[in-house]
């Protein structure tokens, strides 16, 4: 008989506890940093929630299953980890209040327990069917119109003048801030806005730079410890992370040529599989011309390689990039004629340069012509640390492509840290990404519809806001942070709560009172040090939502049938200026969490038994 | 059969700082760097469990290596620290000791961690700032028209690491050896970028300290002493060299990766060296008097070579390979058909031999200026021995950061006790400014200062092992030190010289024992008389990073609230 366990929800509740408990240490402004030892000895640092989920390596598969749906979520959004343990753990709980408070009616369960889990299993379907159905209204009309949009010309603008529009910077400070601390968010946003200014090409979608980023993201950066963090800088160019081969002669003239080679100069006389047979004399006529010396085969390779050099010298190259190791006499000959070769660099970078200097690779160097040779301003060692790397800049980008490109240097005080600030940079490319997917995607929008139809009695001004949804929740939404999309929600699942409580429908009403309270404890956490300031925001916030209401009113009246626009104008108002102190996150990533969060709890509590299977080990 | 073991899940630890037992080892570890510190330190004795090597040492890039713990918070100091002195080479306990004291301040004063984070951050960054203003009180403009501060900015080094077992004079010696080697690989005249040569160091056992000395050129070890007979015929000045990168031993290998099939009757071998002879009938015939290969050489070509009076080096290694070519101005070879060019050839003004104890040493000495020479670093006993030219290493490396940032800090814990005092009186004086920026109420910030403040004094203070008192001065802010059997009353009489030798007694000086409380005051620069010159200084550059690292460092391990461990 296998071993089974029976689950219940307070099983559920108590796994899902200890991860919040853990996870919580790092969460919000008071939170710190967790320290990781890998069983390698390697010590690692991180604030982020999927490391710190799977740096534990749990057993219980209950847990297991929540850290996967964590690491699904942040896979595709790159943020919003900690938050989504909280706020299961936080729905949870108030399942598990509602379903016990429900009376036990029906004989059809025995046991109490029972009854109060399939109640808590209902609970969660019906929630999961209330975002599917109700969740992109309640964003658009409750949530959009208190947040912004970014613009393409956002990235843009930073550019000439830092102050006049902070929303990169400020979604960026946000994120780091939950990611790094208070103390490197500030270096770490004005560092991630400057390059995405370099990079992000003008008149293009800012999301394919940002892809183009976030793939070509390991030659971008080179990580340099045993130095403070403030030393973290930009350099024009690229940074290729090999040392040159020989010591490189000093040139100034310009512009420097260089090529691309992913073949041997050093020709193979012999390749794998054939067989070189020497002073057999009957072989034929063909073997006996050949037959004195085994010499004659590395004389021919050795002068087809001083052509090669020969032709590379006549073409005024004088950097070779090379994806594979040359032999020493192709490193000497090349000193010789004061050619720099820069062995063994890896396919990505090669593929950076490739795209920058707008050459391909070459594979022989006999068959090299004109177009393969890439002109760079300059081309010499950088000493980053312990390491000598090789720095290129390239000329005349402005008439290929129309962005200056940089690399980034990340510094630390040791491995650990260094990696930390990576994963940070590349997470906060990924929200990026992520903040500019559009809002509900075509199922969604789908059961929208039907519910449009099905709810025909529902009321007037969500139909309105259907009809304008597409502008409300555009791509690039950010809302402001520090609790307030969770208080804003809170807000207007109440809201909507109560729109609907006079009709029959109660698992409605429950389902999003249940939703909202459960998002309170998001900007409980938040402000855990002084639950004053924790009341401070929420009637701040109220105030502010009660007077926005009256403007809109107002203005609807006045200017009836225009389109409701005024979610995505410029932040000016006066009133405005305090959310932004809070910072900026991203609207699509939050709506992404939610949805994630709730198919998480209806996952989890779906699942009733344990069966622990022996597997023997076969011999 | 797949062998799947289960992974064991992860030991957590939650908030470490909170727990006794990593308090107390943060402590040892603290108590163990202290007594190192300084010319005066304690040395330590390092050895394994299983026999090995016996080492002695104070310095940090030795000691801290061998400090691994089973905690990591520990290890992540450790890491940092070694991080730092890998790169600056100098000034390792200072920055383990006040990032150890930074942390057990931060504890002691209670505060908020993000709290004591934020202030530790925002007074460093006025550090870093004050000490590279204009008129900063404890930093020394190094003048190059003259090697006196470069000397003793070279001997606090080597004077500071007891483990070398050095007298007065054997370290000033060693001082004016390294700023010596120092100043000849910076080239003269050569225009443009300036590339600084090498110094290659030569350990020599068993010799007096004071028979060390620098050569321009190279020494090179020589294996066979048959080539050494000839050299005292060899009068034709200057000698051709050739430089060989590439193996001579007789093997073939960059044919591919085919197989060959040797018939009966073929000999490969000789093929290979018939070609190997030819060519070196063409280097004799070029008149070539030095051959020098990386690698390997057959010894047939030897012979060969030598019967054509050509002096033969072989294995020299990779490591040798730049200084020779920098010396010679030859291109290493590496092929076998092609003729040499004549410009792959290097030239060398003279051979000579050289004996040090036991080895027999060839000596090459540059034709043209060169910014290539040679140290040779004797002491009696091994260990000392490689302490030193770990030392001599670290001299330069600090030497050669002056060159970017031509400056130095007052040593002797002058420069802690001074910015104490001066982070003191500036945060007292805009104490109302900065508390926005950091977000906390006054008495906060203000117990954030005093542990600031009293961690740097606490590293000043470690400099003394021998019970002495730490006094510092209510004029200049420097460090003073009393000798244990002083007593206050005849206090004024034993004070002489504070510890860095730039301010002196004077009547109407006070003193106050460091980590007592004083009344603020804004330090004043000591006069800059020219003729009283600092006794000890310490590498600018290295200094504020070390500063910079205990700091973030401190910071960083007060921001960690869990500690997972995987324990596969």
């Amino acid at each position: 008989m296998l071993p089974v366990e029976r689950l219940h929800l307070d099983h559920v509740l108590q796994t899902v506890s200890v991860l919040e408990s853990v996870v919580l240490r790092s969460f919000g402004p008071e939170g710190g940093q967790m320290l990781f030892i890998r069983d390698t000895g390697q010590a690692m640092l991180s604030r982020s929630g999927t490391k710190i989920l799977t740096a534990l390596r749990l057993e219980h598969p209950l847990a297991r299953m929540v850290v996967e749906c964590v690491l699904k979520h942040s896979a595709a959004t790159g943020d919003g980890s900690k938050t989504f343990i909280l706020l299961l753990a936080s729905l949870l709980r108030m399942i598990h209040t509602t379903a016990c408070k429900v009376p036990n009616v029906s004989h059809m369960y025995n046991s109490r327990e029972a009854a109060v889990a399939s109640t808590a299993r209902r609970l969660a379907k019906k929630l999961v069917a209330f975002a599917f159905e109700e969740l992109d209204d309640i964003f658009a009309m409750g949530v959009a119109p208190y947040g912004c949009c970014l613009s393409q010309e956002d990235y843009i603008l930073t550019a000439q003048s830092q102050t006049n529009n902070p929303c990169v910077q400020k979604l960026l400070a946000t994120f780091f801030h939950s990611r790094l601390g208070g103390t490197h968010s500030d270096l770490f946003s004005h560092l991630t806005s400057e390059m995405l200014i370099n990079w992000i090409v003008r008149g293009e979608h800012p999301s394919k730079s940002l892809h183009f980023i976030y793939d070509n993201l390991p030659a971008l950066h080179t990580p340099v410890s045993g130095f403070s963090i403030s030393c973290s800088r930009l350099i024009e160019g690229q940074v290729i992370h090999r040392d040159f081969a020989a010591p490189c002669p000093q040139s100034d003239q310009q512009p420097v040529k260089a090529v691309i080679l992913t073949g041997f100069l050093h020709p193979e006389v012999l390749c794998a599989g054939e067989v070189l047979q020497l002073g057999c004399e009957d072989n034929g006529t063909e073997n006996s011309s050949w037959k004195q010396s085994i010499m004659q085969y590395s004389t021919w390779a050795e002068s087809s390689l001083e052509c090669a050099i020969a032709r590379l010298r006549s073409l005024g190259v004088s950097v070779i990039l090379s994806a594979v190791k040359q032999s020493a006499a192709a490193l000497a000959l090349a000193a010789q004629a004061e050619i720099c070769i820069v062995e063994c660099i890896s396919e990505d970078e090669l593929f950076l340069f490739g795209h920058l200097s707008g050459v391909s690779p070459v594979t022989d160097c006999r068959m090299i012509k004109p177009d393969d040779i890439a002109l760079l301003t300059f081309c010499r060692p950088i000493l980053l640390g312990s390491q000598r790397y090789v720095h290129v800049a390239f000329q005349d980008l402005d008439k290929r492509l129309i962005i200056k490109p940089c690399s980034l240097i990340i510094c630390g005080a040791g491995e650990g840290q260094t990696d930390q600030y990576v994963c940070a940079f590349r997470d906060a490319i990924r929200m990026q990404l992520s903040t500019w997917r559009p809002i509900g995607t075509a199922a969604s929008k789908q059961t929208s519809q039907l519910s449009k139809s099905e709810s025909l009695h529902a009321e007037d001004q969500i139909c309105k806001s259907l009809s304008f949804q597409q502008s409300l929740m555009g791509p690039g939404c950010v809302v402001p942070a520090g609790g307030t999309f969770e208080l804003l929600l809170h807000h207007a699942l109440l809201q909507h709560g109560r729109s609907v409580s006079g009709k029959a429908d109660v698992d409605r009403f429950a389902v999003s009172q249940i939703l909202a309270n459960a998002l309170l404890s998001i900007p409980k956490n938040i402000y855990s040090h002084s639950s004053r300031r924790f009341l401070e925001t929420q009637t701040r916030l109220m105030g502010f939502i009660n007077k926005q209401k009256h403007n809109t009113n107002l203005e609807q009246n006045l200017e009836e049938g225009i389109g409701n626009q005024h979610c995505c104008r410029e932040i000016n108002t006066p009133s405005e200026v305090f959310m932004l102190d809070l910072g900026l996150e991203s609207l699509s990533c939050k709506y992404q969490l939610l949805l994630a969060v709730l198919q998480c709890v209806s996952n989890l509590l779906q699942v009733d038994t344990l069966l622990h299977i022996n597997t023997t080990s076969h011999t | 059969m797949s062998r799947l073991v289960q992974k064991s899940p992860s030991l957590c630890t939650d908030l470490p700082l909170n727990n006794s037992d990593v308090c107390n080892k943060l402590r040892l570890l603290k108590e163990l760097l202290k007594s190192c510190y300084g010319p005066t330190g304690r040395l330590k004795q390092v050895h394994n469990n299983i026999g090995g090597h016996v080492v002695t040492t104070s310095t940090s890039s030795v000691l801290l290596p061998a400090l691994s713990s089973s905690q990591p918070l520990v290890n992540l100091i450790r890491s940092c620290i070694l991080n730092h002195v890998s790169r600056f080479s100098d000034c390792g306990l200072f920055a383990a000791i006040l990032c150890l004291t930074l942390i057990e301040e931060a504890k002691l004063s209670g505060l908020r961690r993000n709290v004591s984070i934020k202030v530790n951050k925002h007074l460093l960054g006025m550090c870093s700032s004050y000490l590279q203003e204009e008129d900063c009180g404890c930093r020394v403009v190094l003048d190059f028209c003259s090697s006196m501060n470069l000397i003793t900015l070279t001997r606090s080094v080597i004077y500071s690491k007891p483990a070398c077992v050095l007298a007065e004079v054997e370290a000033l010696h060693m001082s004016k050896l390294a700023v010596q080697a120092f100043l000849l690989t910076v080239p003269c005249n050569s225009p443009g970028t300036v590339r600084l040569g090498r110094i290659v160091t030569v350990g020599v056992e068993g010799h007096p300290v004071l028979n060390s000395a620098v050569l321009t050129g190279l020494l090179v070890e020589v294996h066979d002493h048959l080539s050494l007979r000839m050299i005292k015929s060899m009068q034709t000045n200057p000698l051709r060299v050739v430089l060989f990168s590439a193996s001579l031993a007789g093997d073939l290998s960059d044919l591919g990766d085919g197989i060959i099939e040797a018939h009966t009757g073929v000999d490969t071998d000789s093929q290979i060296l018939d070609q190997l002879l030819e060519f070196c009938k063409h280097v004799v015939e070029d008149e070539v008097k030095l051959f020098v290969c990386q690698k390997v050489l057959h010894p047939v070509l030897q012979q060969y070579l030598r019967n054509h009076g050509v002096i033969v080096i072989d294995r020299v290694g990779v490591a040798l390979m730049e200084p020779l070519t920098l010396l010679t101005g030859a291109q290493p070879v590496a092929t076998l058909h092609t003729t040499i060019p004549a410009k792959a050839y290097g030239t060398v003004r003279s051979l000579s031999v050289k004996e040090f104890g036991s080895k027999t040493m060839l000596h090459l000495q540059p034709a043209a200026e060169s910014a290539v020479c040679t140290m040779v670093v004797c002491h009696r006993n091994e260990t000392m021995l490689s302490e030193l030219k770990a030392v001599c290493q670290q001299a330069e490396h600090v030497l050669r950061l002056t060159l970017k940032e031509p400056s130095a800090l007052l040593g002797g814990g002058c420069t802690e006790t001074h910015l104490a005092a001066f982070i003191r009186n500036k945060s007292l004086n805009e104490v109302s400014q900065t508390l926005t920026a950091v977000e906390c109420s006054q008495s906060e910030y203000l117990l954030g200062v005093e542990g600031f403040c009293r961690s740097l004094e606490s590293v000043a203070a470690a400099l003394q092992h021998d019970g002495g008192n730490s006094l510092t001065d209510l004029t200049h802010a420097h460090h003073w030190t009393l000798p244990a059997d002083v007593t206050t009353e005849n206090m004024e009489e034993s004070l002489t010289f504070c510890g860095c030798g730039l301010t002196r007694n004077s009547p109407n000086m006070k003193w106050t024992h460091l980590n007592t409380k004083y009344p603020q005051f804004s330090p004043a620069p000591a006069l800059r008389d020219s003729t009283v010159q600092p006794h000890v200084l310490d590498s600018f550059t290295a200094k504020l990073n070390a500063l910079q690292v205990a700091v973030e460092t401190a910071n960083l391990v007060l921001d960690v609230r869990y500690v997972i461990q995987d324990t596969n």
